[in-house]
């Protein structure tokens, strides 16, 4: 996150800070490609990209060490206080929620490969729109983590509630397919979990869009967060019952 | 840890042992002990302090923060009207205790510095014995038996976390002790005329890292029953001892608040570019 302020006196510390931001950076722009290789290997049933997702996922997890280390050795040897307290501990919580993204889109990308086995008798249009929204905020709060920009995390953090909207109609329309036809059970499953994996990662970019708000002015985002993940009490019955 | 998810943020304040003596406010200050309103300070024709409003809360620790020549130390010297010893220094506002204006003209200054002791950066213990070093303040104000005496200075050492050190050998001379044990008299001394305020001018600047640590936790203490302001360089140290902050920049009070406050959201840019070492 960068800062709007002046220099550091010091300014190794200067550079240390500009470095834990370069590595945040780098590891969104990974994180964005391994979700957009997984999202493609569903959409277009393409083993390659899935396989070039699930090849990221490690080097994503390694640069969650890196930046967790880096950060401990911040707060033990700067003693940092306020936006430079809060830009480190921000970027542990981002850190963090990027690792978690990166294994949904591993996951995402590990169901592609059983699911390109199946002929699909329906359309992927819904879970298109919602890859491209998740997509789309994720690299929203991607450039809000790199400039600071508390606005664009305030524009992910209210999309947010869309992405659940749109699960919500893939759950349906997803136990209507399995109803049609017992043959559907399994690809609808598997698409289930890649549509609940979307939305946990629209959850985790939420979660940044949160900590770069704070981070950015020193106050929570206020007002409750939108939800809208109402699957967990949904019903579907057939037409006979 | 035994708390229920009903307690009211008071009853875990109480079950942590940190009750509420007096009126709190919503950012978990007391009540104030010392109210300053529109307080000038001058050097002769230099204005070092412009017009500072600062509330002193009762026992609590009021931290002052700002780079050298702040004013920080020049309202302290305020607070126990050490001003008035040089010729050309005056001060002109409010700075109000139990309803008297303290810098007014007719206060009675050996009763004023009674009630607001003042501890000094370097450890200033007088050439005699520990025990005299305790004892020649207190006789100033009060007349005690030898064994009322000997009861305050024992209070006095245990209050100021020396006693267990130098109960053995109260005759020996102060200035045989270290740095750290100096410094701890000096504020035996301090509290030993029993004031309700004490100021602390960067007590800890000339002590190793672990004196310091125990004149922190001697802070920790003494706030129980004192109001306590002290005036440190080393931000770590104010963020660990204080509850509220005040950071001075050429003679203003930029912001006052909350230590947690100020160190992790400062409203003000100055003090945000303060305290994260941006100055400049």
């Amino acid at each position: 996150m960068a800062s709007e302020t002046a220099e550091h006196i010091i300014k190794s510390f200067e550079g240390e800070l500009k470095r834990l931001s370069a590595l945040l950076t780098e590891m969104g722009g990974l994180v964005e490609s391994e979700v957009a290789a997984a999202c493609e290997a569903v959409l277009s049933r393409d083993a390659d990209e899935a396989t070039r997702a699930l090849e990221t996922d490690p080097k994503v997890d390694a640069l969650e060490r890196d930046v967790e280390q880096f950060v401990i050795r911040l707060l033990a040897l700067r003693q940092p206080m306020a936006q430079d307290l809060r830009q480190i501990v921000a970027s542990l919580k981002i850190t963090g929620d990027l690792e978690r993204i990166g294994d949904y889109a591993a996951n995402v990308a590990k169901r592609s490969i059983v699911l390109s086995q199946f002929t699909l008798p329906f359309s992927l249009t819904g879970l298109s729109n919602m890859s491209r929204l998740v997509q789309e905020n994720l690299k929203t709060v991607i450039d809000a983590v790199g400039e600071g920009d508390a606005e664009k995390a305030v524009d992910v953090w209210r999309s947010d509630a869309n992405v659940d909207e749109i699960y919500n109609a893939l759950f349906r329309e997803l136990i209507t397919y399995m109803m049609e036809d017992p043959r559907n059970i399994t690809p609808c499953t598997h698409l289930l979990f890649i549509a609940k994996n979307l939305e946990r990662i629209g959850d985790h970019a939420t979660n940044i869009a949160e900590t770069v708000y704070y981070a950015v002015k020193g106050e929570a985002l206020s007002g409750s967060r939108p939800k809208g993940d109402t699957s967990a009490y949904a019903v579907v019955r057939s037409a006979r019952e | 840890m035994g708390m229920t998810m009903g307690d009211t943020q008071a009853a875990v304040a109480e079950k942590a042992g940190i009750g509420p003596m007096t009126a709190r406010s919503a950012e978990g200050l007391n009540a104030a002990r010392i109210s300053i309103r529109g307080l000038d300070f001058f050097y002769g024709t230099n204005k070092a302090l412009k017009s500072i409003s600062l509330d002193v809360p009762e026992k609590q620790v009021t931290g002052m923060i700002g780079p050298s020549g702040c004013g920080k130390s020049t309202l302290l010297r305020v607070l126990n009207r050490m001003y008035d010893l040089y010729p050309g220094q005056r001060a002109t506002g409010e700075v109000m205790m139990d309803g008297q204006n303290i810098i007014a003209p007719g206060i009675d200054l050996n009763q004023l510095r009674s009630r607001i002791g003042m501890v000094f950066q370097k450890p200033t213990p007088f050439p005699m014995s520990i025990y005299d070093n305790i004892a020649f303040g207190v006789k100033l104000h009060e007349r005690l038996s030898k064994s009322a005496m000997d009861e305050r200075v024992e209070w006095s050492l245990t209050r100021a976390a020396l006693w267990g050190e130098v109960k053995d050998r109260l005759n020996a001379s102060a200035t045989g002790l270290s740095g750290g044990q100096q410094q701890r008299l000096c504020i035996a001394r301090t509290i030993a005329t029993r004031p309700e305020v004490i100021l602390l001018d960067e007590p800890t600047s000339a002590l190793d890292p672990i004196s310091t640590l125990k004149i922190e936790e001697l802070i920790d203490e003494l706030k129980h029953e004192f109001t306590i302001v002290i005036v440190t360089h080393n931000m770590q140290q104010a963020a660990r001892c204080a509850d509220q902050v005040a950071f001075f920049f050429i003679g203003e009070l930029v912001e006052v608040g909350p230590a947690a406050q100020i160190f992790t959201s400062p409203r003000q840019k100055r003090t945000q570019e303060y305290i994260t070492g941006r100055f400049g």
